[in-house]
């Protein structure tokens, strides 16, 4: 949209159900802008999405609560790296840090809640559960997501551009090594 | 040109007015807290108004300019001398001697202080800004506070020299930051509004570049304070499930999950950069075209400082 070239635009960005413009300080939206967020369907010209493959060790050290959640699911723990890694993931919005996407798709049995008390520290590359959703740490923070693998992929680089791996609506395998 | 810094001060970043359109990447527009104070800054010294200078927070650095410098202090008093013994006022050009040392203490009273200096802070910019991202880790200078011993360099000075010198800014006569009503400002309960808009709120100790976690009445938040994740923005007043809300500042998340009750307008955005720990605060509902006048008029305040140049 910013490409649409708004004037009174500054920013946008998505999450799950929403769509936030940020205006530039004092601005009103314009007609053509107002027509666009109410139109009902989306712009046909939307580029075809992008597939991006990305490279997951799955369980062991690196993927800590893979047990728990294949044990929860009746799976070995071989089987339900191998549920994941099969699904098609789309990634909605990118937030909680730089680079970091949230990608719908995860297989429903493997959906679980977030830890009651989040980890100090994930490593940077933990490819993680939370909720319906999967997501990759670009770098290490204290995170609550339910670790099941890590790549060693580059998620963000700021002196890259555009600085993160994955954009909206781009589609992501995950290639088990 | 460069400075040196020979003592850093508590949290001395390098800003300029950040890196907006990098929302979708999970990239907070970030940049100065008080926009206002750095560009006047700017202005005082000569430079472009997107010029990088300083945000010095609670104590201020001292800072050496081996060849001189023209520099410019704004916002927050910092109790600024020089050692050439010749006054250092806020707001107004300064021209230091070669050699001279620019200290600056404890601040009076705020929270920020701004240094414009002539030629702005030349570190390499990163996704076109040179502002400092903790939390990302990049910006500024090498993605950190300045440390002592960091050498900063400095673009070439403006010539002819400057000189000009701006009133200090009006105190502030309404002490309510004034909100608009966020996406779920209409899902909380009456007593949870009647609370946030009646109730005085305290700035804890958790206060940053992210957010002001704000102690006083507890809100009981729609949903259980759960809610589907949504994309935020700086001034957007947070209710999490323990009720106690957060006022996302410049470096916050750009998505979150806890319902917003409110949204600060950009015309007091830059007062949440001078409230420290301990300061009181509370909020008053006003509408989206008296949200824009105020923003018309913090414009025209900031012109009516000039005095001369």
């Amino acid at each position: 949209m910013l490409r649409a070239g708004f004037a009174e635009v500054e920013d946008c960005a998505g999450a799950e159900d929403a769509v936030l413009v940020r205006l530039l300080p004092g601005q009103a939206p314009g007609g053509a802008l107002l027509r666009l967020l109410q139109a009902e369907e989306a712009p046909r010209d939307a580029p075809p999405p992008r597939v991006v493959e990305i490279p997951v060790r799955y369980g062991g050290a690196e993927g800590p609560d893979l047990a728990e959640l294949a044990a929860r699911a009746g799976l070995s723990e071989a089987d339900a790296a191998a549920l994941h890694g099969d699904a098609e993931y789309r990634v909605a919005y990118l937030g909680f840090q730089p680079g970091f996407a949230y990608l719908t798709g995860t297989p429903a049995v493997l959906a679980a809640p977030r830890l009651a008390t989040p980890r100090a520290r994930v490593p940077a590359g933990s490819l993680a559960i939370g909720g319906a959703y999967s997501g990759i740490y670009p770098s290490a923070a204290p995170g609550g997501w339910r670790i099941i693998g890590r790549t060693e992929q580059l998620l963000f680089d700021p002196l890259r551009d555009p600085p993160a791996l994955l954009a909206p609506g781009d589609r992501v395998r995950f290639i088990p090594l | 040109m460069i400075c040196l810094v020979q003592a850093a001060g508590m949290l001395d970043l390098v800003q300029d007015l950040g890196r907006p359109g990098y929302a979708r990447f999970g990239v907070p527009q970030g940049g100065a807290a008080d926009p206002g104070a750095l560009i006047q800054a700017n202005r005082l010294v000569g430079n472009p108004l997107q010029a990088a200078g300083l945000e010095l927070t609670l104590r201020g650095p001292a800072l050496a300019f081996p060849e001189g410098g023209i520099v410019a202090l704004t916002g927050a008093d910092m109790n600024a001398a020089r050692d050439s013994g010749l006054a250092a006022p806020r707001y107004q050009t300064l021209w230091l001697h070669p050699g001279e040392v620019l200290r600056l203490g404890a601040v009076r009273d705020g929270c920020r202080a701004y240094l414009g200096v002539g030629g702005g802070i030349a570190t390499e910019p990163v996704m076109q800004s040179r502002a400092t991202f903790l939390a990302g880790g990049f910006g500024g200078f090498a993605g950190r506070p300045l440390r002592t011993g960091d050498r900063l360099p400095l673009g070439p000075p403006p010539f002819p020299p400057p000189y000009a010198r701006l009133s200090l800014p009006a105190p502030e006569n309404d002490p309510a930051l004034r909100v608009i009503p966020g996406p779920q400002g209409p899902a909380f309960d009456d007593d949870a509004l009647l609370h946030f808009y009646g109730g005085e709120f305290r700035v804890s100790a958790l206060a940053d570049r992210a957010g002001l976690r704000l102690e006083g009445p507890r809100l009981r938040a729609p949903g259980g304070g759960e809610g589907p994740s949504q994309a935020l923005l700086p001034g957007a007043v947070q209710v999490p499930p323990d009720g106690r809300p957060i006022v996302l500042a410049w470096d916050g998340p750009v998505t979150g999950g806890y319902p917003v009750i409110a949204g600060v307008i950009s015309a007091d955005l830059p007062r949440l950069a001078q409230l420290a720990p301990g300061d009181r605060i509370s909020f008053r509902a006003v509408s989206l075209e008296e949200a824009r006048a105020a923003w018309q008029a913090r414009l025209a305040q900031w012109e009516a400082q000039l005095e001369w140049l």
